[in-house]
């Protein structure tokens, strides 16, 4: 299955090729988080005029512009506000959210725990690179600790978000991490994402390299990506036990692979119910 | 049946196997069946790589009275190896008109696959279950695995061996069945009491010469060219796909521009299409057959 699909796989099918090459760095992870959105969404067949792509702002959101699908590029922080409106009135769309780690958990912070919350059919995609990088690399809420950026020039001493555990502390009816490293895993996650009813919120480990792993000697592009591999802990080792085990060895090794799954009743389907019930009884 | 007396010299069995495959604990299982029959044993074992997937082997020896705890070549009296290969590098260990078990599941080791050229021959051994069961007096080499799984489990395979190993040695079914109670999960009990008498029913009717080998798609099946194209216009010299690909095809230009430098060492990994975050690198497969015919590209 896999294989084939490789095979059969054309991403150009899927872009805006007169808008390519894209703006992003050489080395940027976004690009490799796109193609195995692109890809999952080619593997469950879902037709373009049926996918509906909203993204924030930042370096994240600029990904919608170059998908040929329907794509709407929100104000920042807010992509998750418009796109339940938009999966509210269109239900039959596959909506999928593309926000970056400022703009769902900063700016956007309110919205993330509230569409977790409703559990509104929606896939939500955090690119997750610890900083700001299209405003000239700010300190973001998931930066790690001691970490330079442009505003933190002593080095960043709040404590970083775990995204993931807040949103499953919100509702989130599907939780799960990846690095861009892996992409099939990854394509696999957001496939599962996909056709998961409910809200999932899809955490992807990406890198800037040009401004986050510049002020950090965090090394080139191949180091960056492969470095990633090393702080990986795959659910299927056994979870947070193991990355116990691995404290003294890895500092903060991220948990990866599907990490939490609830099934609640979907939003939509609950407030359709509702109005329908409302309506006949006037 | 199992009496003390009828053995005088002590008794070697030879464990093999992989890292991962319980050969320790298949030993330990014969080793407390012995010490509850009243016989001396004594087990030597070796499995640092055990977790890498490299060999480990267990001697075991039990008598009424053992001195050394290792086995000499050629003086094994049963050797039971729970990987092909593995059963091939402890053959030599086999006395003459030992008995011979083992499964014949391949575990292909990474160092067997350096040459990762697609069509290239692997490096494992390569005699056939046929030809060595020939040659040994007391063979039998079975897919102890495959038989698992139709009990649906594959974990149960050890089991079935351990029944196998059971019809050579001098003890009862019932006493085998009581130590291998104490190893397994409470709720796999029934179905590894199975596994055991299906070891043994299998061993009573194994006529020579035996088995089926599971045998792996052999690499040379798979007949492939595979094409890679490079849009320089996208590429951005990022430095990714030169850096990530195993088998270093590819290089920077003096335009810091991707190129494939070795395209005959490319073994379609795709790594460099999935990894350039430029979308500049496509990798076309193709099947050698149908290109003649069509001439058609993918
Ligand atoms: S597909 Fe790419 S990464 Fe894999 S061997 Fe070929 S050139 Fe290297
Ligand atoms: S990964 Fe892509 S962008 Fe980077 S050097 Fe290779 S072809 Fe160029």
């Amino acid at each position: 299955m896999n294989e084939i699909s490789a095979d059969s796989f054309d991403i150009n099918e899927y872009l805006r090729l007169e808008l390519f090459p894209h703006f992003l760095c050489p080395g940027c992870g976004h690009g490799m988080a796109m193609r195995a959105m692109l890809w999952a969404v080619a593997e469950l067949g879902i037709d373009k005029d049926n996918l509906a792509i909203v993204s924030g702002i930042g370096c994240s959101g600029r990904m919608g512009a170059y998908v040929d699908a329907n794509t709407f590029h929100v104000t920042h922080g807010r992509p998750l506000a418009f796109a339940t409106g938009l999966k509210l009135a269109r239900p039959d769309l596959t909506v999928i959210v593309i926000t970056g780690d400022g703009d769902s958990l900063a700016i956007g912070g309110n919205h993330l725990i509230h569409a977790c919350r409703r559990n509104l059919d929606i896939t939500c995609l955090m690119l997750n690179n610890e900083i700001y990088g299209m405003t000239g690399g700010q300190v973001s809420p998931t930066t790690t600790l001691t970490r330079f950026t442009t505003t933190t020039p002593y080095g960043n001493y709040e404590p970083a978000f775990d995204a993931c555990r807040l949103a499953e502390a919100a509702g989130a009816s599907f939780v799960g991490r990846e690095a861009t490293l892996q992409v099939p895993t990854l394509k696999n996650l957001i496939r599962e994402g996909i056709e998961h009813k409910g809200f999932s919120f899809l955490e992807v480990i990406s890198d800037c390299t040009e401004i986050y792993g510049r002020k950090n000697a965090l090394g080139n592009s191949p180091e960056m990506v492969l470095s990633q591999k090393s702080k990986m802990r795959p659910e299927s080792y056994g979870g947070l036990m193991s990355n116990k085990v691995d404290q003294p060895f890895r500092p903060n090794p991220f948990q990866t692979g599907v990490l939490a799954r609830n099934e609640r009743q979907e939003y939509g389907e609950l407030c359709r119910r509702h109005i329908a019930a409302k309506q006949q009884a006037e | 049946m199992n009496d003390k007396s009828k053995i005088e010299k002590p008794v070697n069995v030879l464990i093999v196997g992989v890292g991962g495959q319980g050969v320790i604990m298949v030993s330990k299982v014969l080793a407390l069946l012995c010490q509850t029959h009243g016989f001396e044993v004594k087990q030597s074992e070796v499995h640092g790589m055990a977790k890498r997937g490299g060999g480990v082997f267990s001697h075991i020896r039990f008598g009424p009275k053992v001195w050394s705890p290792t086995i000499p070549k050629g003086k094994a009296d049963i050797l039971l190896a729970l990987e092909w290969a593995e059963a091939m590098r402890w053959l030599d260990h086999l006395k003459p008109g030992g008995t011979f078990i083992a499964d014949t599941q391949r575990i292909v080791p990474p160092f067997a696959c350096r040459n990762r050229k697609r069509g290239a021959e692997r490096n494992y051994s390569r005699e056939t279950p046929a030809e060595i069961i020939d040659k040994v007096k007391n063979g039998y080499a079975l897919d102890a695995e495959g038989m698992a799984m139709t009990l649906g489990n594959r974990r149960v395979a050890n089991t079935i061996l351990l029944g196998v190993l059971s019809t050579a040695l001098d003890f009862s079914p019932e006493s085998w069945q009581a130590v291998i109670e104490k190893f397994v999960p409470p709720h796999t009990i029934e179905t590894n009491a199975q596994a055991f008498q299906e070891g043994r029913s299998w061993t009573a009717n194994a006529v020579k010469p035996l088995p089926v080998v599971s045998e792996a798609p052999s690499a040379e099946s798979i007949d492939i060219t595979t094409e890679l194209t490079i849009n320089t216009v996208w590429c951005k010299g990022c430095d990714i796909c030169v850096k990530m690909c195993p088998e270093r095809c590819l290089a920077l230009n003096e335009d810091q521009e991707a190129v494939l430098i070795h395209p005959d060492k490319c073994t379609g990994c795709r790594i460099c299409e999935w990894l350039c975050p430029d979308y500049a690198i496509k990798l076309h497969k193709r099947p050698n057959s149908q290109t003649e015919g069509t001439g058609a590209g993918v």
